[in-house]
């Protein structure tokens, strides 16, 4: 599955995967800290485990460094 | 586990990143910069792609810790800690409004507020309509497309008002604008604020959180509320953070340009000292209703103005908003300007000094200290009397204070 993670095209082996499991296949830092935009949307941390990721979809992580995230 | 409770959540509270030493306490970053292993790394946290600390009037771990066991505690989106209470005050007021813009707040507020709004700001071209907050009709009647938020002092200070915050959240959401509460007074663990509807805390941290007075500092705490794209200012934000804006324009510009950071080991303070905000909210306001209802049994006081008393026109709302917490100051009257001097000088435990929330009593007389700049006119105008006391009640034995105020009586003749 093809999708955008912080501006770079990834493919997905493991097919289609929640936000949640997403961070661990990046191996994302400090995942209790990130703030993540689905297709320009920010999601809350509590939709993590049961959004799931459609091919085409455009991810990012981003830090607001001071604890800004969604609950 | 879930479902931690409030102290267990303070004392709990993760790290960001495992220390190198396994210290239990977060250890006091008090250095300015922190380096990248590449050009590459800055680049990213540059742009928020990476959780890296660069320059710690921006961000440093020991703040960042210290905000992070505060938002732990509530169900905000994010806490920022400043340098003071007025710092989380001007700059969520720079972030928010602009030449030209007004806010509505009361006069009764904390007299450096007072200044703020009425001297600094002013010359910057904002202006503040002063009214009854208790009132929601007079509120409403001064809103207009000009008005970006309702600034609320949750008990006023030393008027000791307690407006009904949901009637006014709910104006304010009707009208399309934030509710920002200073909530020094009634911090996390004694007003859940968002409950109420309040979009924005900015609190003098130097009170209640910081231990008792070991540190000043402040907090912005964004409970993630209020639709930015409503706000002018933030609007272009709002279309690129969405429920972040107001945050990241403080953080990416106020925050850092104002440079208004609060200082690593004035957070390790504040970290220790938010452990113990619990137990120490307990004993202190236990110790103002029990000293409230004794200064209403003394013939040389006029009268006791505490929420707490049953008698007090805001009992009711504060009981329901303050989980029965009303606060730890009290103020009364005596009979004369020269009553109070005598009976402040004649205390001998409880000490003269101007703050709230240290672990120790505190005794002022308002009208001649954090209101003196005030002509006689506007003091009254504020509910500021020269016959009036001010008593910051601490954690110490009751006993031992009602003792203290009873030989402060005596000297009165």
């Amino acid at each position: 599955m093809k999708i955008k993670v912080n501006g770079k095209d990834e493919i997905l082996k493991q097919g289609s995967v929640s936000v949640e499991e997403l961070l661990k296949i990046f191996k994302v830092e400090s995942p209790d800290a990130v703030t993540v935009q689905l297709n320009g949307e920010f999601l809350k941390t509590s939709d993590f485990k049961k959004t799931g990721l459609k091919e085409g979809d455009v991810v990012d992580f981003l830090y607001l460094m001071g604890g800004g995230r969604c609950r | 586990m879930k479902d931690l409770k409030f102290v267990t959540k303070i004392l709990h509270c993760k790290f960001a990143k495992e220390d190198a030493h396994g210290s239990l306490h977060m250890p006091v970053y008090d250095n300015v910069t922190f380096e990248f292993k590449s050009a590459e790394d800055i680049e990213l946290a540059f742009a928020g792609k990476k959780p890296s600390h660069m320059y710690s009037r921006i961000s440093n771990p020991t703040v960042e810790h210290f905000e992070k066991k505060l938002k732990s505690v509530t169900n905000a989106i994010g806490v920022i800690a400043l340098s003071s209470g007025m710092a989380a005050i001007s700059n969520t007021i720079f972030a928010i409004a602009s030449t030209g813009d007004n806010i509505i707040t009361s006069k009764h507020l904390f007299g450096n507020t007072y200044s703020l709004f009425e001297q600094t700001l002013k010359d910057w071209g904002l202006a503040t309509r002063y009214t009854d907050l208790t009132k929601v009709e007079l509120v409403e009647s001064l809103i207009d497309k000009k008005t970006r938020a309702i600034f609320l002092e949750t008990i006023t200070n030393p008027q000791l008002e307690v407006a009904d915050i949901k009637a006014l959240s709910r104006l304010a959401r009707a009208r399309g604008i934030p509710i920002i509460a200073d909530t020094t007074m009634t911090p996390p663990y004694i007003f859940d604020s968002k409950e109420f509807g309040v979009d924005i805390e900015a609190i003098s941290s130097t009170k209640w959180i910081s231990g008792g007075a070991t540190s000043v500092g402040g907090v912005i705490i964004d409970n993630g509320l209020y639709d930015w794209r409503k706000n002018s200012k933030l609007a272009r934000d709002a279309a690129k953070y969405g429920p972040f804006a107001f945050l990241t324009k403080l953080r990416r510009e106020v925050y850092r340009n104002l440079g208004a950071c609060m200082a690593p080991h004035n957070a390790y303070l504040q970290s220790l000292g938010l452990e113990t905000l619990a137990m120490r909210a307990d004993a202190a306001c236990s110790n103002t209703q029990k000293l409230a209802e004794f200064l209403e049994g003394q013939s040389k006081v006029r009268l006791v103005n505490h929420p707490g008393l049953k008698r007090s026109p805001y009992f009711k709302t504060a009981q329901k908003q303050f989980k029965e917490k009303p606060g730890a100051v009290l103020t009364f009257d005596l009979g004369s300007k020269q009553e109070c001097f005598k009976f402040i000088n004649g205390l001998k435990l409880i000490r003269r000094a101007t703050n709230l929330h240290d672990n120790r009593t505190l005794v002022l007389h308002p009208a001649s200290t954090i209101f003196c700049e005030y002509s006689p006119e506007l003091k009254k105008d504020m509910g500021v009397r020269e016959t009036l006391i001010r008593l910051s009640v601490g954690i110490e034995d009751t006993g031992d204070l009602i003792a203290d105020i009873k030989q402060g009586l005596r000297e009165i003749k």
